[in-house]
């Protein structure tokens, strides 16, 4: 599948920021995609999930407003999150 | 990302939302300043100022090899806030929440309300109630709960990174020690307190029982009862942030 330009860019700044938080052995597995869960593929611990969002929220400023969007979701919506679930947040946004 | 060096010690911190200030602190081994930023933290930023942090020893804060006694992390949390108006509201879960009542019995006027969630009482049961503590580094697998026996045998990451908090905080941290030291409080103790608190225990938690104490011998306490075990943030997630919400929109002290 190719991505639209402005996705691409995102996801490689997801990838980015997953790889400063939890290391770069998080991505022996292969590269992200849209398709890879925060929780069941690459693992992170929840703390490390926080540090990810810090270092978006940082990059992108206050109009990805992280946290008003997690708290809309309930907690099995929140493990079950996906790359591009958070990709597609920040592209409506940006 | 925020670090703050408070008491001696690398603390990670961040703050959501703006208004009235809320410091929200978590429970020992398993918890992180996550437990609250994925559950209440995000519905009560809407209206408050919520400064979330890893306590010494967990998250992303430095791990030193003492000071897990709650009057040193009272102090931790002294150091945090300093930057704060006079009076801010505290909310814990556990442990977080015995510190919580450490600094409220210290510095009663500088806590307008508190909530205090699933506090053990007395304090040294919660390390007789995480038995796989006490098993010693060469049975601690072993002692552990099965569901997460299961996921450290699978060699997942997650549980491997978990296993290695648990047995650095163990066996590198005077934490056990410590908790066990830490003295119960008695009605004389609780007296100093004057913030209108509220209690909130699981009706399947083996805690209740300090709930009702406490909600008895505080001067000015309530309890509510929500379904669930020790980890009410998880298991009645909508439930408590609501209670929370509410306590701490009334307003003046009581």
């Amino acid at each position: 599948m190719t991505l639209d330009p402005a996705t691409a860019a995102i996801l490689a700044t997801v990838e980015r920021l997953v790889i400063e938080v939890a290391g770069d052995e998080i991505t022996l597995a292969g590269p992200l995609t849209l398709a890879t869960s925060f929780n069941a593929d690459l693992e992170l611990e929840s703390i490390e999930f926080v540090a990810l969002a810090e270092k978006l929220q940082a990059h992108y400023g206050a109009q990805v407003d992280f946290v008003g969007w997690i708290s809309t979701k309930q907690l099995d919506e929140i493990i079950a999150l996906t790359v591009g679930d958070l990709v597609t947040f920040i592209a409506a946004r940006t | 990302m925020s670090f703050l060096e408070a008491n001696g010690v690398r603390l990670h911190t961040t703050e959501l939302g703006a208004g009235p200030p809320v410091v929200m602190l978590h429970g020992l081994l398993i918890g992180s300043l996550a437990s609250w930023y994925f559950t209440a933290a995000p519905a009560l930023a809407r209206t408050h100022a919520v400064r979330l942090y890893d306590l010494r020893g967990h998250g992303l804060s430095d791990r030193p090899a003492d000071g897990y006694d709650t009057a040193t992390m009272a102090a931790d949390l002294a150091a945090l806030i300093g930057d704060l108006p006079d009076r801010v509201d505290l909310v814990g879960h556990s442990y977080g929440a015995l510190v919580a009542l450490a600094f409220a019995r210290a510095h009663p006027a500088r806590v307008r309300r508190l909530v205090l969630v699933e506090a053990p009482l007395p304090p040294a049961t919660f390390a007789d109630e995480h038995g796989f503590l006490t098993a010693g580094p060469d049975h601690m697998i072993a002692a552990l709960p099965p569901g997460l026996r299961e996921a450290i045998a699978g060699g997942r990451r997650q549980a491997a990174r978990l296993l290695a908090t648990l047995r650095a905080l163990a066996y590198e941290t005077t934490l056990l020690a410590d908790l066990r030291a830490e003295p119960d409080l008695d009605a004389a103790a609780l007296a100093a307190v004057t913030a209108p608190t509220l209690c909130v225990y699981g009706d399947r938690s083996s805690c209740r029982p300090a709930g009702e104490r406490l909600a008895a011998q505080l001067p000015d306490a309530r309890l509510a009862i929500l379904p669930g075990g020790h980890y009410l943030h998880l298991d009645a997630k909508d439930a408590l942030t609501a209670l929370l919400v509410a306590h701490l929109a009334e307003h003046g002290d009581g």
